[in-house]
């Protein structure tokens, strides 16, 4: 194993809306949105890491922090050594001529009012390398070993495809001889049949120029024949890294699981695959979930030991009780639907609610609990109906933070191995918590 | 005649926020040249606001070569000499001797017109045609160096803002706020107060040469108080659209991108912003020098001007013979017009060829 060139550790990207000058003196709370919460890991000299999560969970935020493009709320990021985030003068101009970042979106990347040839040296003249004449032959060269061709060098991007910009974007990466490159989603906006040129391209140079990579991707697919080792990202946080196989063929965190099931398969169009496995929304990361901030929607949450329903059943219980929760059962709109204005034929209303929310059939026990809670719903008690489904159905998952343990390849979810405090902290809830007897909560 | 520069600003404003960034065309690449090339063939007006510009530009430049007089030369005896082609009626009163008695005689005469006045002349016999001539020359003047100067102040104020964001952005665009908020006049009065209406005198070449008639006025006079407040009224639109421009452009990528390999702020701004943000403060600019004549000659008409010689200082002129002799008014008037016109037309022009797709007709093949 290589030693380390980049070394992440407990970085944190938080942003804070509501800080204008007025909402200061209106004394408006800050409101924190977790875009990158906590995130450590190593990328090993020469290695690609690929980075995998869906929109949103804030791996483009790490890009950038980790690149000192957005200053960090904490954490740090060591660089061959140096410390990132205190770099200044000569040293902070070394760090930006060894690493070096190709973007995402092969319009915006490069400006359209410069050629092929001015953008590729832009690094150069930045850094004052070489005479015009040195940096226009260095352009060249590179454009040819990006293949594309010199004499395309005074024409302008809106000249080029999407696949031959983004070459052009990744020559300017190479221009000034970089260690480590970032390269943020550098084929998602390309056709299925180019991204693979591109990929290939971003191999061959990596093993002629012993590059270090940091690759970002929504798709797992994409960083399987590049990467060496993979992170899952999950609203901000790594939840799994390993070498690239491990993650493939033995995943361990059920996000990690859930990706790799929609994943299509070679025949399926690539554009209309959806993560059906995994139900709902992401979270907002300005309101993460507590605990396992993968809670709502995983398919594996953990059932209180008291309890031994199915897990399907327990994971329909568990949307139900967070629909409650949130408020999202219109009561008024069932009770019409019911059709009965003086509401008191709460036996209809709960077998019309029981029908709509599930489709599993539940044990006999939790039948009788998620009746109770709808006919507390019925009454217009939301507060008591959650508070029955809450008391029988708390999972560990929502009280116990997982950490990401350390090793070759750990995941952060409560079903594996976790460091010794969370699992003492998990001991301790366990114990605080006893089986409620059916019927015997409220009414 | 502010009222109407004001409006004025807020519809070609419009047009080009609209616009928008993300123009793909290089400052000059091949094809923005081909754009401005098939607009102008197919925009007879475009043609027809080139061909005014030009007429009046020429006439500026080469006025003592065109002049048949001395713009400032009084002939009382030939005063209020209407154009050719219309009469004109004057009251004189004559005393005669009739039978050895003092008679004041009042009599309508027929002032005739002559060929050597083809536009007339002014109360002071002074000839309209060469005013309005050497007119051009100060509203031309004022237009491009008092644009020149908001541009300059406006993109750069307006590029800050919009760059760094925040608190400075806060800061420069109350600032520009509170500048918009002082009416023009105000200002102009304000200034002219402070340093009187100074204005340079910059000898003309075509006499200091011997290529004119010695008889021309020997200098141009450049009015800078004029310049210096038509810029401070007008600057904060250019702010506010390089704002607006710099903010789009600094969350493209290739800004992120330049930054990431250590690109300075200076080097970010003065290599992506600032391009990037061109198109729309070019067409701007056409607008604002149109509006700014207009300013100008409202600011002549009520005396603040420095100037002489200009389109408005004589409309202010001509304005108390109206009813008798309203020529000495009317043709610097519909030179104004004819300016405002040609150059409104012109930046139509540029915004339809340089962001094609904001006009429903302009844009589309
Ligand atoms: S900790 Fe619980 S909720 Fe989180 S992934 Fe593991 S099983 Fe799912």
């Amino acid at each position: 194993m290589t030693d380390p060139l980049v070394t992440v550790d407990g970085l944190e990207k938080y942003y804070y809306e509501n800080d204008t000058l007025l909402d200061r003196l209106t004394g408006a709370e800050p409101e924190a949105v977790r875009a990158v919460d906590g995130v450590s890991f190593d990328v090993r000299e020469g290695e690609t890491l690929g980075v995998v999560g869906e929109s949103g969970c804030g791996k483009s935020t790490l890009a950038e922090t980790l690149m000192r493009l957005r200053e960090p709320t904490g954490g740090s990021v060591t660089f061959d050594g140096d410390p990132v985030f205190e770099l200044s003068g000569g040293d902070m101009d070394a760090f930006r001529r060894r690493a070096q970042v190709m973007f995402q979106d092969p319009f915006s990347s490069l400006d359209p009012r410069m050629t092929a040839g001015e953008i590729i040296t832009e690094p150069l003249a930045i850094h004052d390398v070489g005479t015009a004449a040195e940096r226009r032959e260095r352009a060249e060269t590179l454009l040819e070993e990006v293949g594309l061709s010199a004499d395309q060098i005074d024409r302008y991007p809106h000249e080029f495809s999407g696949g031959q910009r983004q070459r052009i974007g990744f020559a300017r990466a190479l221009a000034i001889d970089p260690e480590f490159v970032v390269l943020d989603e550098p084929v998602s906006a390309l056709d299925v049949s180019v991204q693979a040129q591109v990929l290939n391209l971003l191999a061959d140079m990596q093993a002629e120029r012993d590059l270090t990579y940091l690759f970002i991707a929504h798709d797992l697919s994409v960083v399987r024949h590049i990467s060496d080792r993979v992170a899952v990202m999950y609203l901000g946080e790594i939840v799994e890294i390993g070498p690239t196989e491990e993650i493939f063929e033995d995943p361990q965190h059920p996000y990690t699981k859930a990706l790799l099931e929609s994943v299509p398969r070679a025949d399926t169009d690539e554009r209309d695959r959806v993560v059906e496995t995994i139900r709902g929304d992401v979270p907002s990361p300005r309101d993460p979930p507590s605990g396992c901030s993968f809670r709502t929607r995983c398919p594996e949450l953990i059932q209180p030991p008291w309890l031994d329903a199915p897990q399907a059943a327990f994971r329909e219980i568990s949307e139900f009780r967070t629909r409650i929760e949130n408020g999202d059962i219109d009561v008024d709109t069932r009770w019409e639907r019911v059709g009965d204005p003086d509401r008191e034929d709460r036996a209809a209303f709960v077998d019309a609610l029981r029908e709509e929310a599930f489709d599993e059939d539940l044990p006999d026990n939790d039948e009788e609990t998620v009746r109770e809670a709808i006919r507390a719903l019925a009454d217009g008690d939301r507060e008591a109906a959650a508070a029955t489904l809450r008391e029988r159905y708390r999972s560990p998952c929502e009280a116990i933070d997982p950490a990401l343990p350390a090793g070759n390849h750990p995941d952060a979810c409560l079903r594996n191995e976790q460091p010794a405090d969370v699992e003492a902290a998990r001991e301790e809830w366990e114990a605080d918590h006893d089986a409620p007897e059916v019927g015997a909560s409220s009414r | 005649m502010s009222h109407g520069r004001l409006s004025n600003d807020r519809g070609g404003l419009r047009g080009i926020v609209r616009g928008g960034s993300g123009g793909e065309s290089p400052v000059i690449s091949p094809r923005t040249l081909r754009n401005l090339r098939s607009e102008l063939s197919r925009s007879l007006l475009a043609k027809f606001g080139i061909a005014i510009l030009a007429v009046i530009l020429f006439t500026a430049v080469f006025a003592p070569l065109l002049a048949p007089h001395d713009p400032t030369d009084q002939n009382l005896d030939n005063a209020n000499v209407p154009p050719l082609g219309f009469t004109a009626t004057e009251n004189q009163t004559t005393s005669e001797t009739v039978d050895g008695e003092v008679q004041i005689v009042e009599e309508e005469v027929v002032v005739n017109t002559t060929a050597e006045h083809p536009l007339g002349t002014d109360s002071l016999g002074r000839d309209v045609l060469s005013r309005t001539m050497f007119g051009a020359r100060t509203s031309l003047l004022v237009g491009l160096f008092g644009t020149a100067i908001a541009v300059v102040l406006g993109v750069t104020v307006g590029i800050t803002a919009g760059y760094y964001g925040g608190r400075v952005d806060d800061a420069l665009m109350r600032f520009a706020d509170v500048m918009l908020a002082f009416p023009s006049l105000v200002l102009a009065i304000a200034l002219i107060g402070l340093w009187g209406q100074a204005s340079l005198r910059i000898p003309d070449p075509l006499v200091a040469f011997g290529i004119a008639s010695a008889e021309m006025p020997e200098d141009i006079v450049l009015p800078g108080t004029v310049i210096v407040v038509v810029a401070l009224v007008n600057w904060v639109w250019f702010a506010r659209v390089a704002r607006g421009e710099a903010l789009s452009v600094r969350d493209q990528e290739y800004v992120k991108a330049a930054r990431s390999m250590g690109g300075s702020d200076l080097h970010v701004i003065l290599r992506h912003v600032l391009p990037n943000s061109l198109t729309p403060i070019l067409v701007l600019a056409t607008i604002q020098i149109a509006a700014i004549i207009l300013l100008e000659s409202s600011l002549s008409f009520l005396g603040f001007s420095g100037a002489q010689l200009s389109w408005g200082f004589d409309i202010a002129q001509g304005r108390q013979y109206l009813s008798s002799s309203w020529w000495i008014a009317t043709v610097p008037g519909l030179a104004i017009v004819a300016a405002v016109v040609g150059i409104n037309l012109i930046g139509d022009w540029l915004r339809d060829a340089l962001d094609p797709g904001i006009e429903g007709q302009g844009g589309a093949p």
